[in-house]
C-alpha cells in the first residue's frame, strides 16, 4: 500500500507544480460556471419575451389607456414607433410582431355601434404560437378597458347620449340595423340609471362591488409546482461545469502517463519490487483524489458563494465518487490511445468533448431536444450530470440515483478494464 | 553472483542479442563494450527483467530470476534514458524511488542524503530537475539507483552527453563503489571508460560477443602489436638490421617489445628527435575482431 500510495502522491505533486494543467482542472471550469451561470441567470430575471412595436392613431386618451393595459403584460416589451417602421422591423425580423391601435371616435370610446376602435396585428404567419399568445394579449387588454368603463355607470350613461346623438350621422345604411342599436343604447341607458341610483343608495364610491360590471374578484393562489426545479441559475451550471474539472483531470493523467512511459520513469517503476497492479492503482489513486478535490473545490464555491442548495448530501457525495472513478476508468482507456503525448492529447479531448457536448457539459441536460438526450446517455458526461443534478435539485430518491451511479460505475470499470488490458500488451 | 547463459532476443527481423554468455564475481565491474545497436542495452534489458528472452537465462544471486521482486530489490539499475521527474526536486526524485523499495522515515532520509552527496548534488538538492544540466541528471539518474543501496548495479551508457567534470566525478564514484564490494554491470562505447573502469570487458558486435577477457589478455589475444615511430636526430647510420623502413628520416616498425627494441637501436649508435610508440589498445581490438573501428560506428 505504501508504494501505492508513493506513486499517487508523487502524480498529484507533478499535477499541483503544473500551473498550465492545474488550469484546466480548477480554474477553467470555475470560469465556465461563472460565465453559464451569468448567462442563464441574466436570460431568466432580466429579459421579456415579446418585443412588440406599438402604433396608436386617434384618440389619444383611448390610445394611452389600451398602450397601459397591454403594456401590463409581463411577456410583452413595447416600443412606439410609426407604423411604416413597424412593418420594416417585423419583417426584418427585429420585432416578433407590431400592434395598431386605431380609435378616431372623439370623446372616448364607442364599445357598441359605429365609432368602436379597431386593432391590427402584424406578424410572421409561421409565428402561429406567438400570434396566438399576442391576440390573447390584445383581447385582454381590450376587454379590461371596457370592463373599466362598465365599471362607472355615469361615464357609460355619458357615452351612450353621445352615440345616440350620433346615430343619425352614421353610416348604418339600413334603417332596421340603426333602429335596433338605437333600442339596445336606449335599454341599456335606462338600466345604467337605475343601477347608478342603486349604487348611489349603497356604495358611495360608485365603483362598488354590487355594480353587475364590475370586474370579477380574480384571486390568485401561488402553488409551487410539484415537480422538482432548480432554485437559480447556478444549480444548473456548477454540476454541468464540474463535468469540465473531471474531463481536466482525466486529460492530464492519461498524457501523464505517456510521459512517463516516454521519459523512461514507467521503465524504472516497472523495475521496482512492485507489480504492475500498484503502478496503475497509484495513478489510479492519484486521478481519483483530483477529480474528487476539484469537484470537492467547484461544488464548495457553489454552495458557499453562489447559494447552490443540496437536496441530498449523501447523493452528492457518491455521485462524486462515482463520476471520479468512472474519469479514472476514461483516464485509463484513453492512455493506450496513442503512443505519444500528441496522440494521446488529440483523441482524448475529441473523446472526451463529444462526451461532454452530447452530456449536457455545454448544453444543459433540461434545453436539450429530446434525440440529443436520448443521444447522450453514451457520454459518462450525461450521466454524471444527471446523478449531481439528481442530488442537488432533481430530488432523485435512492431508486433514482442507482441508474446514473450504475452506468457511471460500469463505464469506469470498462475503461480500467480495457486501458490496463492494453498497457499490459503493449509493455 | 551474477550469470548470463545463451541470451537470445529479436526484434522482429533484426536479432538483437544471439547467443551471448557470461559471469560476473561478486565485486567485480564487468563491461560491455560496442558501438551503438550492439545490443549492450538489449542485454541489460534482459539482465535487469524489463524484457523476457526469448531463450537463455539470468541468474542473479541466490534466488535468481530478476523478476522476482526480492531479487530485484537487490539491483539498481541507471537506465541509458534520463529516467527521472522534472517538475520535482533532486531531493524528492530520491525519496521517490527509496519509497519504491521499501525505505523509509530516517532509512530513507540518510540514504536520500548519502547519494545526494555522493554524486555531489546536496547544495542542489531541493531544486526542480528541470533546472539541473545534463551532467547533473545524468548524476542523479546514477543516485536514483542507489538509495536502496543494492550490492548489485546495471549501469546503462551512465555517461552519455555529460560534461568532463561530471564524467570524472561519475568515475571517481563507480570507483569507489568497486571498492566498496559492490558488483557492476557497466555498458559504454567509450573505450577509455571501460580501459580505466572494468575488471573485465566483454566486446559485442551485432548482438554476439565477439570476445572477453581483462585488458591485457584481450590485447595480447587481438591487440596486435605496438608501433614504434622515431624521427633521426641526424642521418641514420648504416644498419643491416633495421627492424623496419626509414621514409623521410623517420624509422617506422611494428614490435611485441618496442621499448627493448628501441634501448637496442640507441644502444648500437642510433639518435631519435622524437620517438612515438602506439600500443594496441581496446580501438585496436575492435577494429581486429570487426574490421571497423568504435567511432565508425
Amino acid at each position: 500500500m505504501s508504494a501505492v500510495w508513493a506513486v499517487a502522491m508523487k502524480d498529484l505533486l507533478i499535477l499541483v507544480r503544473d500551473r498550465f494543467g492545474l488550469f484546466w482542472v480548477a480554474v477553467f471550469p470555475l470560469l465556465m460556471a461563472l460565465f453559464f451561470g451569468s448567462i442563464f441567470g441574466s436570460s431568466g430575471s432580466g429579459a421579456r419575451g415579446l418585443r412588440i412595436g406599438f402604433i396608436g392613431t386617434g384618440d389619444s386618451t383611448s390610445v394611452a389607456k389600451f398602450r397601459a393595459a397591454l403594456d401590463k403584460a409581463d411577456a410583452v416589451t413595447l416600443d412606439d414607433m410609426p407604423l411604416d417602421s413597424a412593418r420594416s422591423l417585423v419583417a426584418r425580423g427585429k420585432k416578433t410582431a407590431f400592434v395598431h391601435f386605431i380609435d378616431t371616435a372623439s370623446g372616448g370610446m364607442g364599445f357598441f355601434g359605429p365609432g368602436k376602435p379597431a386593432i391590427e396585428i402584424g406578424i410572421d404567419p409561421a409565428r402561429k404560437t406567438e400570434a396566438g399568445y399576442l391576440e390573447g394579449l390584445v383581447n385582454q387588454a381590450y376587454f379590461s378597458l371596457v370592463a373599466d368603463q362598465m365599471a362607472r355607470p355615469n361615464d357609460m350613461r355619458s357615452m351612450i347620449q353621445e352615440q345616440l346623438g350620433q346615430l343619425d350621422s352614421t353610416t348604418i345604411e339600413s334603417d332596421p340595423e340603426r333602429e335596433r342599436v338605437g333600442r339596445l343604447l336606449e335599454n341599456l341607458d335606462v338600466f345604467l340609471a337605475s343601477v347608478d341610483t342603486a349604487q348611489a343608495q349603497g356604495d358611495s364610491t360608485g365603483m362598488g362591488a354590487q355594480s353587475p360590471f364590475a370586474q370579477p374578484n380574480i384571486k390568485v393562489e401561488q402553488i409551487t409546482v410539484a415537480q422538482a426545479a432548480p432554485k437559480s441559475s447556478w444549480e444548473i451550471t456548477f454540476p454541468q461545469s464540474l463535468q469540465w474539472a473531471l474531463i481536466g483531470v482525466a486529460a492530464a493523467f492519461a498524457v501523464g502517463l505517456v510521459v512517463e512511459r516516454r521519459n523512461g520513469t514507467l521503465l524504472r517503476l516497472r523495475l521496482a519490487p512492485i507489480s504492475r497492479f500498484q503502478i496503475l492503482a497509484g495513478k489510479g489513486l492519484a486521478c481519483f483524489i483530483a477529480a474528487v478535490s476539484a469537484s470537492a473545490l467547484l461544488l464548495g464555491i457553489g454552495i458557499l458563494v453562489f447559494g447552490v442548495r443540496v437536496t441530498s448530501w449523501p447523493g452528492l457525495l457518491l455521485s462524486v465518487a462515482c463520476a471520479a472513478y468512472c474519469f479514472v476508468g476514461l483516464m485509463m482507456f484513453i492512455s493506450v490511445l496513442g503512443r505519444t503525448e500528441q496522440a494521446v492529447a488529440g483523441a482524448g479531448w475529441a473523446i472526451l468533448l463529444v462526451m461532454s457536448m452530447t452530456g449536457g457539459g455545454m448544453v444543459p441536460l433540461f434545453m436539450m431536444p429530446s434525440w440529443m438526450f436520448k443521444l447522450g446517455s453514451i457520454s459518462a458526461v450525461k450521466w454524471s450530470v444527471l446523478a449531481m443534478e439528481g442530488a442537488i435539485w432533481r430530488g432523485f430518491s435512492p431508486a433514482d440515483m442507482m441508474l446514473p451511479l450504475g452506468v457511471l460505475v460500469g463505464i469506469g470499470t470498462a475503461g480500467l478494464a480495457v486501458g490496463t488490458f492494453i498497457l499490459a500488451r503493449s509493455d | 553472483m551474477i550469470q548470463a547463459t545463451d541470451l537470445r532476443k529479436r526484434y522482429g527481423p533484426v536479432q538483437a542479442l544471439d547467443g551471448v554468455s557470461f559471469s560476473v564475481a561478486p565485486g567485480e565491474v564487468y563491461g560491455l563494450l560496442g558501438p551503438n545497436g550492439a545490443g549492450k542495452t538489449t542485454c541489460l534489458s534482459l539482465m535487469v527483467g524489463a524484457l523476457g528472452v526469448d531463450s537463455g537465462s539470468v541468474h542473479i544471486g541466490d534466488r535468481g530470476d530478476p523478476r522476482i521482486p526480492a531479487v530485484r530489490r537487490g539491483i539498481g539499475y541507471a537506465p541509458q534514458a534520463l529516467a527521472l521527474y522534472d517538475d520535482l526536486t533532486g531531493q524528492e526524485n530520491a525519496n521517490f524511488f527509496g519509497r519504491l523499495y521499501g525505505l523509509a522515515g530516517s532509512t530513507l532520509r540518510e540514504r536520500t542524503g548519502a547519494v545526494l552527496e555522493l554524486v555531489g548534488l546536496t547544495d542542489r538538492r531541493a531544486d526542480r530537475v528541470s533546472a539541473y544540466s545534463g551532467g547533473m541528471k545524468r548524476r542523479l539518474n546514477l543516485a536514483c539507483a542507489l538509495v536502496h543501496d543494492p550490492p548489485v548495479l546495471l549501469l546503462d551508457e551512465p555517461t552519455v552527453g555529460v560534461d568532463p567534470q561530471s564524467r570524472n566525478l561519475i568515475f571517481d564514484r563507480i570507483e569507489s563503489l568497486k571498492r566498496d564490494g559492490r558488483t557492476v554491470i557497466y555498458t559504454t562505447h567509450y573505450m577509455e571508460e571501460a580501459q580505466r573502469l572494468c575488471d573485465r570487458i566483454a566486446i559485442v558486435d551485432h548482438g554476439r560477443m565477439l570476445a572477453e577477457g581483462d585488458l591485457e589478455s584481450l590485447l595480447a589475444a587481438h591487440g596486435g602489436r605496438s608501433v614504434v615511430r622515431a624521427v633521426y636526430e641526424t642521418a641514420p647510420p648504416a644498419d643491416l638490421n633495421l627492424p623496419g623502413l626509414v621514409e623521410n628520416g623517420e624509422l617506422r616498425f611494428e614490435s611485441d617489445q618496442p621499448l627493448a627494441d628501441v634501448a637496442r637501436l640507441v644502444d648500437s649508435g642510433h639518435r631519435f628527435r622524437t620517438l612515438r610508440i602506439d600500443r594496441p589498445d581496446l580501438e585496436t581490438v575492435f577494429l581486429n575482431l570487426t574490421g571497423r573501428t568504435l567511432r565508425d560506428t
